[in-house]
């Protein structure tokens, strides 16, 4: 492929870069599958690349390719072995920012969130990025009545984790 | 109270700054490297087992104790019993290459799910065919015994064995020998070959019923 696609591609991508790292945040538990992942969701975006003609926001093409790769085509692997878990790292909660009670929900509820199944995560991760319900429905190729019954679940669920 | 995923909303959309930052050149590099997703295994996995059984099968024919020769009446039965066999077997890589051709990561989740496996079980029917044809290649044998006594006996050893036994109870032993032989066989084969397609597909299986769950 050529020089320049390549040039615009890996541009585009460090700029959207957050949201590949935020999607490797919600599926992986440590920084070397963190990397693991990001590389998948990265060789894919580039062999879809070419498909990408610009009719849609580079940043909304990029959700669902990083999200079909989380999800459908990453496979864990071998080598990755389990370091400290890093969460904390990513979601430091800073005390002099929120008054506690709330900086311990928060922390409740990010260790809630990364306990929920990949689809759960995603529906949470799209919202979480203030995707209304017919993107989030078409990403996952679900209707949008479903979409809406299945976050009320996960919203029941989490606030039973937090208030038990 | 405020909906705690709100909370959880404002929270996460200041947190970027704490996210890891790639530079250019790190992005770069990794648009060379290859992939190690689950469609890439697919593929390989299937190619194998696609070309594996034909590989056999030539190097068992191909050898001069199972030529054509030996086999008496059965020859021509045996040369339509390949032709048809690898009729099948193109159609299965015909099938294969449709269905792999339609994966694509730009589907939505549960489309791009349904198309893998749907490409996946194309070679799962093609390993139970080829499971099939491992007990058809043993039973035309436990056949062949019985419609000519010279195919037994062309096999190694068993000529001189008539000499002494009954040929009547080496044949008996035979079709024992094969039946057990081939059934073994082929629950072997099937064993390896659904542990491993168990394997691979274990976590793209559970989110897809996931995803079709929600559409019930």
């Amino acid at each position: 492929m050529n020089k320049q696609l390549e040039h615009q591609f890996v541009t585009e991508l460090e700029n959207n870069q957050n949201i590949v790292h935020k999607v490797c945040t919600l599926y992986t538990n440590n920084r070397d599958a963190h990397n693991d992942l990001f590389q998948e969701i990265t060789i894919q975006l580039w062999k879809a690349y070419p498909k990408f003609r610009g009719d849609s926001k580079f940043s909304t093409w990029m959700y669902r390719v990083a999200l079909n790769t989380a999800i459908t085509l990453y496979r864990k692997s071998k080598r990755r072995i389990q370091t400290q878990d890093y969460d904390s790292v990513i979601f430091k909660i800073k005390a002099d920012e929120y008054d506690e009670t709330e900086e311990q929900q928060l922390k409740l509820m990010y260790k809630a969130v990364k306990q929920l199944n990949d689809i759960d995560k995603a529906l949470v991760f799209l919202y979480l990025e203030d995707k209304n319900y017919a993107e989030i429905s078409e990403t996952l190729g679900i209707s949008e009545v479903n979409a809406r019954v299945k976050m009320n679940r996960i919203k029941t669920k989490l606030r039973t984790i937090l208030n038990p | 109270m405020m909906d705690e995923l709100d909370l959880l909303k404002k929270d996460w959309q200041t947190k970027e700054g704490n996210l890891p930052k790639l530079s250019y050149d790190e992005i770069h590099k990794m648009t060379w490297k290859k992939s190690s997703s689950i469609v890439k295994w697919i593929l390989i996995i299937s190619v194998l087992e696609l070309v594996l059984p034909n590989l056999l099968v030539l190097l068992f024919v191909g050898t001069d104790d199972w030529s054509n020769n030996d086999l008496g009446l059965m020859a021509n039965y045996y040369l339509g019993f390949n032709i048809l066999y690898y009729a099948i077997v193109l159609y299965f890589i015909y099938q294969f290459y449709r269905r792999y051709k339609e994966i694509s990561v730009l589907d939505n989740s549960k489309n791009l799910m349904r198309k893998i496996i749907k490409t996946r079980k194309t070679v799962k029917h093609y390993v139970i065919f080829c499971l099939a044809m491992i007990l058809v290649f043993f039973a035309f044998f436990i056949v062949s015994f019985y419609v000519d006594d010279n195919i037994l006996l062309s096999i190694e050893g068993i000529a001189e064995k008539a000499e002494k036994v009954p040929l009547e109870k080496i044949k008996y032993a035979a079709v024992w020998v094969f039946a057990l032989g081939g059934i073994a066989f082929a629950v072997f084969m099937g064993g390896v070959y659904f542990l491993l397609y168990g394997l691979l597909l274990r976590k793209l299986k559970v989110n897809y019923s996931e995803l079709k769950r929600l559409e019930v």
